[in-house]
């Protein structure tokens, strides 16, 4: 905030926004509307963040079927939802802030997220819509600037403007992300999976994403000690 | 205070019981790498620059500045009684940085980023720090 000029009302949108998104998805943990005031208004936890900054812990699971492409002509049809991995980076990063030379980008994530994109030689203009890990409002923004699809400290205005909404040039989060779906931790990541299998399949209901054909996820651990980007296509 | 000698392969020596101890006793302690220089802090085996276990363990300066920091309204369990507080992240004036907090910071414009503070020993849990 002070080396961009980020604004908590610009952090709040990203829980308005997951907010929207979770009341279309039947699995999310919060079904509720809220505005930028409700973020505002709420507690303060640790400045500037709020309540309403933060995921909740929520109970839940996920999963997903991994299996081979011969394994896939072998079922002659069957199973023909199943959709296709093209990347899968990972990275490691240090797990204390006071390490790092940069408070405002997730080293790990970049790399992972360059990794990815060397794996599928695609870059960010080919991903129809992502999922990343909103465990807090300013998380979302640092991934988008971390993974190149805002240039550093520009997610937030572009946020904003309504660009990252289901219906905007970049959607995040149709699920409702961390923030509204929920975060049950050890879940979250394949959680993020089944979102995009949902979506690259056409089935996501209210929420879907317009010719949603390649999707990304952005999955963190460890205070940024670990991040895991993948990229799926529709096969 | 004698430094202890690692080679390559061996563990730094410096555990956080000790480090935790240290505190108590008013020092900071960490670690200088003999290969490159690097300073730091935290509980390493290795230089985490130059990947190297040629570890010195060495004694940092106790004042230095704010770099960053939260205030935090909602505490663990530990820090409950002492909302609200600045969480902060100090560089001290030999180059490492590391993560203390500082008591009776309820807002913004008492704590200016840049603020001198100084280690203070104390029994309260981790690295407190005061305003010079």
């Amino acid at each position: 905030m002070t080396k961009y000029g980020t604004t908590e009302e610009q952090l709040a949108n990203v829980a308005v926004k997951n907010h929207e998104n979770a009341l279309y998805n039947p699995n999310a943990h919060f079904h509720k509307k809220i505005t930028v005031d409700d973020v505002m208004n709420s507690v303060v936890v640790a400045s500037p963040l709020k309540l309403f900054d933060a995921c909740p812990f929520s109970d839940g699971a996920a999963s997903a079927v991994l299996c081979s492409e011969e394994f896939l002509r072998k079922m002659n049809g069957h199973a023909s939802e199943a959709i296709k991995i093209v990347a899968s980076g990972r990275a490691g990063g240090t797990g204390a802030l006071h390490q790092r030379p940069d408070l405002t980008t997730l080293n790990a994530a970049v790399l992972a997220g360059r990794e990815a994109f060397k794996q599928a030689n695609l870059g960010p203009k080919d991903i129809d819509f992502l999922e990343v890990h909103d465990c807090f409002t300013i998380a979302e923004l640092v991934a988008l600037e971390d993974l190149g699809f805002y240039p550093r400290g520009q997610a937030a205005k572009a946020t904003e403007e309504g660009e990252t909404k289901r219906n905007g040039e970049t959607p995040v989060n149709p699920s409702g992300g961390l923030k509204a779906k929920g975060h049950p931790v050890g879940a979250t990541g394949v959680g993020q999976v089944v979102e995009v299998y949902d979506q690259l399949n056409d089935r996501a209901g209210q929420r879907q994403v317009n010719n949603a054909r390649v999707a990304l996820t952005h999955n963190v651990g460890a205070t940024g000690g670990s991040c895991a980007v993948h990229i799926f296509e529709k096969r | 205070m004698t430094s202890q000698e690692t080679e390559d392969g061996e563990s730094g020596n410096l555990t956080i019981k000790e480090f935790q101890e240290a505190i108590r006793e008013g020092k900071i302690e960490g670690y200088k790498c003999r290969n490159c220089g690097h300073k730091q802090i935290d509980i390493i085996d290795f230089c985490p620059v130059c990947h190297k276990s040629n570890l010195e363990k060495i004694e940092f300066a106790r004042e230095g500045k704010v770099l960053t920091y939260t205030i935090q309204q909602v505490a663990p369990e530990q820090f409950m009684n002492e909302v609200p507080y600045a969480w902060t992240i100090v560089e001290l004036d030999d180059g490492p940085k590391v993560t203390g907090w500082i008591p009776f910071i309820s807002k913004s414009s008492d704590l200016p980023i840049g603020q001198r503070v100084r280690f203070k020993k104390s029994y309260l849990p981790g690295i407190v720090f005061e305003k010079i």
